[in-house]
């Protein structure tokens, strides 16, 4: 037996924010990819309506804390998390979950783009068919308004029957992301939605982002740093599976109270 | 140094072996071609004096008679495509079930005993089915099938036609579900490996919106692979067709057009080997290399078939 590698101890500092604004959190969650563990001991709030960045180097946990938070994980025999995960004070790791609905309410986008092989429209209205057997007049609505919220309707308007596999990379990942909030989710995850995009796509999808925290609660993974400093609200930086630091984004670049946070948001490690 | 190198890059040490390399390979593919040529020539050849006697009537007649001389392979003909086609509808749903189970719902600690038991069933000598058809699988199969239906047919309805007659066990249907046991888990290793070709993000996106399994599979899965499956049944559909000593033992060997699901009947392959030996006449063996002419360009035909669905398996 391999026990699992000691986690590096450093101090840690974790920003508490008030219990009435929290939509998510996680407690004390340990994440398990078979034997090796990814997460050690992570507790971290995620606020209403706000967008909370994760940043970290390349295998920090950050991915797997967010593909937690929906239970995409389960998808994957081996893969457990321990611990608590509280959205609106429930713990959706507990048995018995229904993990459809759970991920209907927790919305996630990938890293690339991944657009259903069928129309843009039937790709918007994908998930809405799911949980509402809806007129089709409110269907149109709902699918023109995730198109609109994802800043995407004026490109693909009159061409709404064409195949959603024909859109340039930046307009499939905004197409990804109007599919996640047709659905009508309170959280929406979105993991390095920006690495595949050219800037003009990536300042567009971060425009919808800012837009779209006044429905909902956004928790997104990325590697650039200028881009969580410009859109988050907060952010978590974490290091060899633990949570280093957390704080209000402006605090923790202008200001990071722990050694780690500081090398790694000045640039000289990671 | 750098001379050196650039040097020894320049002339490969295998580069004289090159030539010689690819002239054998070219040569097993030659000889690969002409294999098969050869035996097509040469099956067209044998069975040239049964189709030019019979002509287009030993494609339509059903009488096979060696005492007379005379041959129509109708009964032989239609005996392989229906056999295949029924074995094909009844292990369809299965494997697809198997693979959809494999890939969707299985623990991890039966995925393994179950891909390999699989994998084993694929292997089993086809002659082992055979005998386990006639001996244990045909008399199960009369007590319990046969005879029920035979009973709960209204006279004179089509499901009376379709479930006459002798109730031995062996019979048309028989033998389809025999086949259908054989290219189960051909069928199941295929869909399962197409379905694990689905890519990751993909199913991964569909169930982050909220989908249940079933609604993964028929939405995503389903359309993903549709093209491969199909090439996938063809290529069990193959198999079905020229499977030989299984259906053999339990289809009944009856020369002629089978009346009804249960009738004796014969395919092509089992004609063949049931007759090879006893063929006295010299129009007996050419009208049975015949029948292995059409056997083959039927088999090609759908395995050309399976192969255009296969290469074009994109979205």
């Amino acid at each position: 037996m391999n026990a699992p590698p000691a986690p590096e101890s450093f101090e840690t500092f974790v920003q508490d924010i008030p219990a009435a604004e929290v939509k998510m959190a996680a407690r004390e969650l340990n994440f398990f990819y078979g034997k090796s563990q990814a997460l050690y001991g992570v507790s971290i709030p995620f606020a209403a309506n706000k967008v909370t960045a994760l940043i970290g180097p390349s295998g920090c946990g950050k991915s797997t804390l967010l593909r937690a938070l929906n239970r995409i994980y389960a998808l994957y025999p081996g893969q457990i998390a321990k611990g608590e995960i509280l959205l609106d004070g429930e713990n959706v790791l507990a048995r018995g979950v229904d993990l459809g609905r759970l991920r209907a309410r927790v919305g996630m986008v990938f890293q690339q783009p991944t657009p259903f092989p069928m129309s843009i429209y039937d790709n918007v209205a994908f998930g809405v068919r799911l949980y509402e057997t809806l007129p089709k007049a409110e269907l149109d609505d709902r699918v023109e308004d995730a198109l609109r919220r994802s800043a995407l309707w004026n490109e693909v308007k009159d061409k709404l029957s064409a195949s959603g596999l024909g859109l340039s990379g930046g307009q499939q990942q905004r197409l990804c992301v109007a599919r996640g909030v047709a659905v009508r989710p309170e959280v929406l995850l979105l993991d390095e939605p920006a690495s595949a995009l050219d800037p003009i796509s990536t300042a567009k999808l971060e425009e919808t982002l800012v837009e779209l925290k006044k429905d909902l609660t956004i928790v997104i993974v990325t590697h650039n740093l200028q881009q969580a400093a410009r859109i988050s609200d907060n952010a978590a930086f974490m290091y060899l599976g633990r949570l280093v630091e957390f704080a209000a984004t402006e605090r923790l670049f202008e200001n990071p109270h722990t050694a780690k946070t500081s090398e790694y948001v000045t640039g000289r490690f990671g | 140094m750098t001379a050196a190198t650039a040097e020894r890059s320049r002339t490969p040490r295998g580069a004289g072996f090159d030539p010689a390399f690819r002239a054998l390979c070219f040569a097993s593919a030659t000889l690969l071609l002409s294999a098969l040529a050869g035996l097509l020539v040469s099956l067209l050849i044998g069975g040239w004096p049964a189709f030019s006697t019979f002509g287009f009537g030993f494609f339509t007649s059903t009488r096979w008679n060696p005492v007379t001389d005379i041959y129509g392979a109708a009964g032989p003909i239609v005996g392989t495509l229906v056999t295949s086609t029924l074995a094909l509808i009844i292990s369809l749903p299965i494997a697809f079930g198997a693979a959809v189970f494999l890939t969707e719902f299985c623990p991890s600690v039966l995925r393994r005993p179950i891909g390999i038991a699989i994998e084993l069933l694929a292997g089993i000598p086809s002659i082992v089915y055979g005998m386990w058809g006639l001996f244990v699988f045909a008399p199960l199969f009369a007590k319990y099938v046969q005879l029920p239906a035979m009973m709960a047919a209204p006279v004179g309805s089509i499901w009376e036609k379709l479930t006459t007659g002798v109730p031995n066990g062996s019979g048309l249907l028989t033998a389809s579900v025999i086949l259908a046991i054989m290219i189960l888990p051909y069928m199941a290793a295929t869909f399962r490996e197409l379905f694990l070709g689905v890519p990751a993000k993909l199913r991964e996106s569909a169930f982050g919106v909220g989908a249940t399994p079933l609604e993964v599979v028929w939405s995503m899965t389903l359309p993903y692979v549709r093209r491969s499956a199909v090439g996938a049944v063809m290529l069990g559909l193959g198999r079905a067709l020229g499977e030989t000593m299984a259906v053999t033992f339990v289809i009944g060997n009856a020369h002629g057009l089978p009346g009804s699901l249960f009738d004796s009947g014969s395919t092509i392959a089992s004609t063949i080997a049931n007759e090879f030996a006893e063929a006295s006449t010299p129009m007996h063996g050419s009208a049975l290399i015949a029948l292995g002419f059409i056997l083959f360009l039927i088999t090609f035909a759908v395995l050309a078939l399976a192969r255009s669905f296969l290469g074009k398996a994109t979205v």
